[in-house]
């Protein structure tokens, strides 16, 4: 392989205990590869998959990552998409023309920009919309702000995913901390 | 040469390979040349039909995989090409239906000629190649390092077969029969 996806690794010191429980639900839960486009949220979950053994792709575009798994799915196999609010409106074509109607059942992270702390207004509106957004495509989207409800949490948006068959998603909130809303 | 001869290549050349066809002139000849086979046809959702072919070849490594897409879905999805380079599935082969246009709307012409075959030539891990005659195209087939790109030039436009609107849970089903059950985690 060319390029295994790896990128600048977060190091123990700079995970959150929250980071680290998404990421453990998610492995035991059997994610085999997780399709995302990187975030600074984000970063102490990815390289806590990578350490567990989770194929980690890289991908251009958020789209590009919903189509990704998709194939995943329809194999049998289970994927996580991991991105950031701001990239949604990218995905959501894939989401609302393939991964819903197919009813493939895919698992969501997504990164909050845009609301508590946020300072760059362009991150606004698409961060103030993300679960209406994803309401309106008819999934289910569930804030996590507690790092003692990550791993339960998680837990739950997989089950609607991977046994019940419906796309879901899990909000990263700006509570958690770990991101860069005034940056 | 025809999409449907195309895709009748395709499924005739590598019986045992399964197809992700992207909406329109794809989907409708793939289903022709198939018997509606246990592929995955996208019916909307254009710009993602390489990136499901990524995720299927990297899920079914001992299997051919074969993007079977439009030249204005590849356009809208074209940063796949990069993702391709980068994790170089060696089991994906995508084969480019290139007539210059926009056929499930009406026929358009896109706005500059895509030349994809020498795009991915030019990007390094993706074998690129145009060919224009069904042995070419057989022989690239078979032949090309993989993952490799076929932009097969298309000489006659004609709707190939039947209507690109699938049903996707019967998609869905079809396609995972067959397939060996994946272990519960």
């Amino acid at each position: 392989m060319a390029n295994d996806g790896r990128q600048t690794r977060a190091t123990d010191e700079q995970r959150l205990d929250w980071q680290l429980a998404v990421a453990d639900t998610l492995t035991a839960r059997g994610v085999t590869v997780a399709a995302y486009v990187p975030d600074t949220r984000l970063q102490g979950i990815l390289s806590r998959l990578e350490d567990n053994g989770v194929a980690m792709r890289s991908l251009t575009r958020e789209e590009e990552c919903v189509g990704y798994a998709a194939g995943q799915r329809i194999v049998g196999q289970r994927p996580v998409v991991l991105m950031q609010s701001s990239g949604l409106g990218n995905a959501l074509n894939a989401l609302g023309s393939l991964a819903v109607p197919y009813r493939l059942g895919l698992p969501l992270v997504i990164s909050m920009r845009g609301t508590l702390g946020e300072a760059n207004p362009s991150q606004v509106p698409l961060g103030r919309a993300t679960a209406q957004l994803l309401g309106a495509l008819g999934i289910q989207a569930f804030s996590l702000r507690a790092a003692a409800a990550a791993g339960p949490a998680t837990a739950g948006m997989l089950t609607l995913a991977f046994d019940a068959g419906e796309c879901a998603a899990l909000m990263l909130e700006a509570e958690l901390g770990g991101g860069r809303e005034g940056g | 040469m025809k999409a449907a001869e195309v895709a009748r290549a395709i499924v005739s050349t590598l019986p045992d390979a399964r197809c992700v066809s992207s909406l329109g002139t794809a989907t409708s000849a793939v289903r022709a040349a198939s018997g509606d086979g246990p592929h995955f046809y996208l019916g909307a959702a254009m710009g993602s039909a390489l990136a499901a072919a990524m995720g299927v070849a990297e899920a079914l490594p001992d299997r051919l995989v074969v993007a079977v897409l439009g030249d204005g879905e590849l356009l809208m999805g074209a940063s796949t090409l990069w993702s391709v380079s980068a994790y170089r599935p060696g089991n994906l082969i995508t084969v480019v239906l290139s007539d210059g246009g926009y056929a499930i709307t009406g026929g358009q012409q896109l706005s500059a000629p895509p030349r994809f075959a020498a795009v991915a030539q030019a990007m390094g891990g993706i074998a690129g190649l145009r060919v224009g005659s069904d042995l070419e195209l057989r022989h690239a087939l078979c032949e090309l390092e993989r993952p490799s790109l076929i932009e097969v030039e298309l000489t006659e436009r004609e709707w190939p077969g039947p209507s690109p609107f699938v049903d996707p849970a019967q998609v869905r089903l079809a396609f995972g029969a067959g397939l060996a059950p994946v272990p519960p985690a």
